[in-house]
């Protein structure tokens, strides 16, 4: 067994540096590349064949909806952004209590736990009409249906983190002399975050389609109002300059939530990147 | 033994017996083990792979039970040692996302000491750890060896009167674990502290112990102690002399005859 004090460990890192730079570019160029050729495909047969504008608009229709309708486009954005925040938000609060308490006590991993993961079986679809009789039009119906989607990745992907210690761990806590609790915050909390980033991740990716489905079953603003308005009036740019509009929010989410998460478990990230060098 | 007579014991294990499930049969791991501990006293375990060695550290440490018989500590049995004996067990279980120091801090972290006070008492330490340099380090970059010494400074800063050790150096290499032993034998000069260390290494357990406990292969069985009564203080030189040549040579004798399969589980690390 050799044991190198400097050359070993600080040569990893930075071939782990320069080998990372080269895989995301090569991990974003092509799925870029596939979208370009796409989006000509689109462009030509929109032309070729002179599809009329209210049955296929082209990416270039499109991008000038964009461009003109930009202020409308941005204020039912940021209807559909604060349901989002707020559901969110509280899936957020509620999943982590819940996905705690389940993991704390063995009688509510017995009794709430397949509650919970059987109601996933309910389409929430058919909960959001009902939604409108029993808390009204407001937003209240859109950040629930946020929060009701949200839930389930974050609450389930973090009950599964705080499972997922390892028992020489909470021994080797124990021959410290720590307290269930603070095994529990020491050890099970940090154990659980990549999990409960996962669960984020997937949340906030699924969000934007829960918002709109808060609003189609009745709104009067938002990107999915928008979208059901524009539909009968035949009004196709306008719907594709939306949905433009939802992926581009969708994507971006995720990335902060990428961002964010980067931030708070840097040795998660540097060890996998060293893990997967040593694969290699 | 004349050792048992005389100092008061620290830790006394009698008659453990402890099985594990092994393929749905019952496997007795542990057999009849007697081990006595005086305060102060340095005593070291050596066998081979899978004898029960970590096993049986465990159950002093207070992680596992015995099957059956006692382990007294301090006097008083049934009183878990958990929380009053340092014990670094043989995975290095570095927490991946805290750095070397804030490793190394965990057990004054958990008894209440502030983070900086802590570290501010690690530091001190780390050049010695052979961990300069690397206080900010995560595990994952660090050699095997590296995180051992991490592992043992954690260990060592809880400050127990008790410390076990299960191959604290098994993977260093000779030179960086000839300093440390010669560091362990200081430290216990010093402070008197009472140890146990599991090793492969005859020669480790030569030189720092007063009493050298052989266990059997399967099931672990204890065949020989052997008091080392080499003068105190030891230095590595003392490896040369006549007089540990032959304590190495009796400590050879239940190993020689022992299948030679099994013993080479223990010769084959010898020279590491
Ligand atoms: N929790 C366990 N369950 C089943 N078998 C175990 C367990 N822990 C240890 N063993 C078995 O007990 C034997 C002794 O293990 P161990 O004490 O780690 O040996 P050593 O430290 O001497 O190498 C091994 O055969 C091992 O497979
Ligand atoms: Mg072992």
């Amino acid at each position: 067994m050799k044991d190198p004090t400097g050359e070993y460990a600080s040569g990893h890192r930075g071939q782990g540096r320069i080998g990372s730079t080269l895989s995301k570019l090569r991990s974003w160029a092509a799925p870029v590349t596939i979208l370009l050729g796409i989006v000509v495909l689109w462009e030509l047969g929109v032309q070729v064949w002179d599809i009329p504008k209210w049955q296929l608009p082209s990416p270039s229709e499109i991008g000038q909806e964009l461009a003109s309708s930009r202020s409308l486009l941005l204020e039912h954005m940021l209807v559909t952004l604060e349901e989002i925040v707020l559901g969110f938000i509280a899936a957020l609060a509620s999943g982590l209590v819940l996905a705690t308490a389940i993991a704390y006590s063995r009688i509510l991993e017995r009794s709430v736990y397949p509650i919970v993961i059987a109601s996933q079986t309910v389409p929430i679809i058919a909960i959001a009409p009902l939604l409108l009789i029993w808390v009204g039009y407001g937003i209240a119906p859109k950040v629930i249906v946020v929060a009701l989607i949200c839930f389930y990745p974050i609450a389930v992907n973090t009950v599964d983190g705080l499972k997922a210690v390892d028992p020489d761990m909470v021994n080797m806590m124990k021959t410290l002399g720590a307290s269930r609790w603070q095994v529990f915050t020491k050890l099970q909390m940090p154990t659980a975050m990549p999990y409960m980033f996962s669960g984020i991740k997937v949340g906030i990716s699924v969000s934007v389609i829960a918002a709109v489905i808060g609003e189609w079953v009745g709104a009067s603003a938002g990107l999915g109002y928008l979208i059901t308005y524009s539909q009968p009036l035949f009004l196709t740019a306008r719907v594709f300059a939306a949905i433009v509009v939802l992926s581009a929010m969708g994507i971006s989410l995720f990335v902060l939530a990428s961002v964010v998460e980067r931030m708070m478990l840097p040795w998660y990230y540097t060890e996998k990147r060293a893990n997967s060098i040593e694969r290699m | 033994m004349a050792s048992d007579a005389g100092i008061t014991s620290k830790i006394r294990v009698e008659s453990l017996n402890k099985s594990f499930n092994v393929d749905g049969r019952r496997e007795l791991v542990l057999d009849d083990i007697q081990l006595t501990v005086g305060e102060g006293e340095f005593v070291s375990i050596i066998g081979p792979s899978g004898c029960g060695k970590s096993t049986l550290l465990n159950i002093v440490a207070g992680l596992d039970s015995p099957d059956s018989g006692t382990v007294t500590f301090e006097g008083s049995p049934g009183v878990s040692a958990l929380g009053r004996v340092g014990y670094m067990q043989q995975k290095d279980l570095l927490l991946p996302w805290r750095t070397v120091l804030d490793n190394a801090i965990l057990g004054l972290e958990l008894h209440g000491m502030p983070r900086r006070q802590a570290r501010t008492r690690a530091l001190e330490l780390t050049e010695f750890f052979g961990l300069k340099g690397y206080e900010s380090q995560y595990p994952y970059a660090l050699s095997g060896g590296m995180k051992q010494r991490a592992a043992f400074l954690r260990t060592m800063l809880m400050d127990q009167e008790i410390v076990l050790l299960d191959e604290p150096f098994g993977a260093l290499d000779a030179l960086t674990r000839v300093q440390m032993q010669e560091w362990l034998l200081q430290l216990w000069d010093s402070l008197r502290k009472t140890i146990v260390l599991i090793t492969h290494d005859m020669d480790e357990a030569i030189l720092l112990s007063d009493r050298v406990y052989v266990l059997t292969h399967r099931p672990g069985r204890v065949t020989m102690v052997l008091d080392v009564d080499l003068p105190r203080p030891r230095s590595y030189e003392q490896v040369t002399e006549p007089s540990f040549a032959r304590l190495k040579s009796r400590l050879l004798e239940p190993l020689r005859e022992q299948k030679p399969k099994e013993a080479q589980g223990l010769a084959g690390k010898e020279g590491l």
